[in-house]
């Protein structure tokens, strides 16, 4: 029986150290920011890897370290497993879970005052949820990466819980 | 009994090696766990002759030298585990058990956030558990 970390925890945890980073450490560089978040990310996927595949057999290809990911690796984080899979064969994926965890308690901030101002609040909403979505992308970059897939994640973000992650081999 | 385990990267890089011996053969034992990764690749890079066992972590016996046997396990994540005994007659099962404690000690280690991966392991932790192991396997057997 594994330990448990309490759900309300990490999301505090994440969002505080999204904030951290975007408003205090690289307030002026949000590209820095997003990756110092993807490589915190990446040691943490890195080190889930190794644990979450300790009793079984090795991959043969590709799609099964995917499958991986979507099953087995995704219900230890999130209790479920991705909701869509797919693929163009040419090592594209496109893993889409339609009530990312992470993001149900996500609001968009109430917008101040006129909607037409210079800085449309929309798009700001989205870059700061897009923030929040460099950790999970590094994840499972990590987690690929450790598994001798070498990987770019990024992510989509359609309608707010549901969000897609797209996965490009590295050939 | 045990006389030498391995920790080896994905690039063949040493992350840990200790010998469990008092005479002063440590450099011999090196170079067998070094010899015995060729047999690694081979093994893996070759499926035909791995035959029912294809993909399993556990590679069994890699080759017997004239007083030691070397057996080996490989992760997912592409780390090796050697190590080298003397006994002659072990199940198959005991290696097995001591390979999946070991695994979980490693992966212990690895969780470690002051832990860079790809450089050597240097917990006394680690160190302290590995001997254990590695004890509690010689008298298990020895029983």
């Amino acid at each position: 029986m594994g330990r448990e970390v309490s759900e309300s925890c990490v999301d505090s945890l994440l969002t505080e150290m999204v904030s951290s980073y975007c408003n205090s450490f690289y307030a002026n560089k949000p590209d820095l920011a997003a990756r110092r978040i993807e490589a915190i990310g990446y040691q943490v996927g890195h080190q889930l890897s190794e644990r979450y595949t300790m009793d079984r057999p090795r991959f043969g290809d590709h799609l099964e370290a995917i499958k991986f990911i979507c099953k087995d690796f995704w219900s230890e984080l999130f209790k479920k497993q991705i909701d869509n899979l797919k693929t163009n064969h040419r090592g594209t994926f496109v893993l889409q879970d339609n009530r990312f965890r992470w993001l149900t308690r996500m609001s968009v901030e109430p917008t101040p005052e006129s909607p037409d101002a210079s800085d449309d609040p929309e798009s700001k909403a989205s870059q700061a949820t897009s923030m929040h979505l460099y950790f999970p992308c590094g994840i499972i970059r990590g987690a690929l990466s450790n598994l001798g897939i070498p990987c770019a994640v990024s992510a989509d973000i359609s309608n707010l819980p549901a969000c897609s992650f797209v996965v490009r081999i590295k050939v | 009994m045990i006389v030498c385990v391995a920790v080896v990267g994905h690039q063949n890089n040493p992350l840990y090696i200790q010998s469990f011996t008092d005479a002063d053969d440590a450099l011999k034992l090196h170079h067998i766990v070094h010899c015995s990764l060729d047999v690694v690749d081979e093994r893996v890079n070759n499926p035909k002759k791995a035959g029912p066992t294809l993909n399993e972590t556990f590679l069994g016996l890699l080759y017997p030298s004239e007083n030691f046997k070397v057996y080996g396990y490989l992760t997912n994540t592409k780390v090796k585990f050697i190590l080298v005994t003397t006994e002659l007659d072990v199940k198959d099962g005991d290696m097995r058990n001591f390979f999946r404690k070991f695994h979980s000690v490693y992966v212990d280690a690895v969780s470690n956030p002051f832990h860079v991966p790809g450089k050597k392991i240097t917990s006394k932790t680690f160190a302290e558990r590995v001997s254990t192991l590695v004890k509690s396997f010689g008298s298990s057997s020895a029983a």
